[in-house]
């Protein structure tokens, strides 16, 4: 009968070290990656044919060059673009949806990730018709910059936000 | 004094992004603060997206969760990397921790990052009826308030009222010419129709700070006065100004007006065909 309780009380004891001890490694999770917007590949999701050239630590924010927004043609082609593949939606849906992704230095893109937020900026979710549609028209532009230059070519975050109004895109940005 | 003004009120929007004089909350007695403030020191040599500037914020904000600042500059690097519902969640407490601070900041922020005319127009506003001083300029320094909110009320489709808040702050005592006021002026007026007064509002930035921009748009109103003549001759200069880089250029988003390299050509090829 002994042998059963202090049975049961080292086993109670070793449950409760054992959820302290998840707690803890919970807790030492670290908050943030790298760098704030950081995308760490996701099998389920990522192409695992794309691949950053220089290492994860070596990639950089397109604005880090000094050279503002670059895409092959302007930006005016890349609206172009844009413009003529987005289908509007009629709902009543606002807000701004961001794809952010990473620019290898072979100009191929990979790694998308979207947030959506409402007029308010809260997350919100929007109709697929919309993030879906958005999503894959991102995913098949080709034309991303070699940046800083073609003859040394890094690897950087871009993103596209979209300003969305009744299901219109009515901006992009950068 | 004129220039004085105009500069001051220029770095006001600049100022905003620089970190308070830690001794003056001790002055004040604030310890708590003081000791928050003292912490920042530890983001020196990080960049501000990296994860140990991200966390001397969090420390700071530990010590005193009513420190407007952190918020600031943590919401920086979330503002930059596109991410639109932390940087508000971050930028919302800071100015309700303290407006006259940071709504000019946030309100320039949803303009030149998010295209929130709406929400820069009231941050902007708010801040002026709040404010006894002048509201002061842009962060980037490429602007006043005044030209901004201007520009959100044309993206409104407001262009008189626009146009009208440009005409009024230009003719302030302390008015300093920003990099680009005049050309949004000029596009306004001939978007107005008002072609002569968007041709010397065009001279006024040219004097001041050449651009294709302005030449494009110079050309399109001598079109619209019916001289082909002078149209072609700007738009050549526009192209000749575009290819030389002597062009609107912003770091992270782009400006209002801006034109590419297709515009001019579209607009040349037009012009040419009717000459």
């Amino acid at each position: 009968m002994k042998l059963t309780v202090l049975s049961f009380s080292l086993l109670g004891v070793l449950i409760i070290a054992s959820c302290t001890n998840q707690e803890q490694e919970v807790e030492q999770k670290p908050k943030y990656l790298r760098w704030v917007g950081d995308s760490v590949y996701d099998p389920e999701i990522d192409d695992p044919t794309f691949a950053v050239c220089h290492g994860e630590g070596m990639v950089k924010q397109y604005f880090n060059f000094s050279q503002g927004f670059k895409y092959n043609g302007e930006r005016s082609t890349l609206l172009e673009k844009i413009y003529s593949r987005y289908e509007p939606v009629d709902v009543d849906e606002s807000g701004w949806i961001r794809i952010r992704f990473v620019v290898n230095c072979k100009g191929q893109a990979g790694r998308f990730r979207l947030t959506q937020s409402d007029e308010n900026y809260k997350e919100r979710a929007f109709d697929q018709r919309i993030s879906s549609q958005l999503m894959s028209i991102v995913q098949s532009l080709s034309g991303w910059a070699l940046m800083p230059s073609a003859e040394k070519p890094e690897d950087y975050y871009l993103y596209l936000l979209f300003k969305i109004e009744n299901g219109n895109i009515t901006e992009v940005l950068p | 004094m004129k220039h004085l003004f105009g500069i001051i009120a220029v770095l006001s929007g600049m100022m905003a992004t620089a970190q308070p004089n830690c001794n003056v909350f001790l002055y004040e007695g604030d310890t708590v603060k003081y000791n928050a403030c003292q912490v920042l020191d530890e983001r020196a040599g990080h960049y501000q997206f990296s994860r140990e500037y991200q966390e001397a914020c969090d420390r700071s904000l530990a010590i005193d969760s009513t420190f407007g600042y952190p918020y600031k500059i943590k919401s920086t690097a979330y503002l930059k990397s596109g991410d639109m519902i932390t940087w508000m969640e971050l930028m919302n407490k800071a100015v309700e921790l303290n407006p006259k601070e940071y709504l000019s900041y946030r309100g320039w922020c949803r303009y030149q990052f998010f295209r929130d005319y709406e929400g820069a127009i009231a941050d902007i506003e708010e801040l002026d009826r709040l404010v006894d001083y002048d509201i002061g300029g842009s962060v980037n320094g490429d602007y006043h308030l005044e030209i901004a909110r201007a520009l959100c009320y044309k993206a409104l489709d407001e262009k008189e009222k626009a146009a009208s808040i440009i005409e009024e702050h230009i003719s302030s005592e302390d008015y300093y010419q920003g990099l680009f006021d005049y050309l949004h002026l000029g596009v306004l007026y001939f978007d107005l129709g008002e072609y002569d007064k968007a041709q010397a509002a065009f001279t006024a930035q040219n004097d001041h700070n050449p651009l294709a921009e302005t030449d494009f748009y110079r050309a399109l109103c001598y079109e619209a006065q019916g001289n082909l003549d002078q149209a072609q001759e700007w738009m050549n200069s526009a192209y000749d100004k575009y290819q030389s880089q002597t062009r609107m250029l912003e770091s992270y988003t782009h400006h209002e007006d801006k034109i590419y390299l297709a515009d001019i050509e579209r607009e040349l090829e037009r012009i040419q065909g009717q000459n």
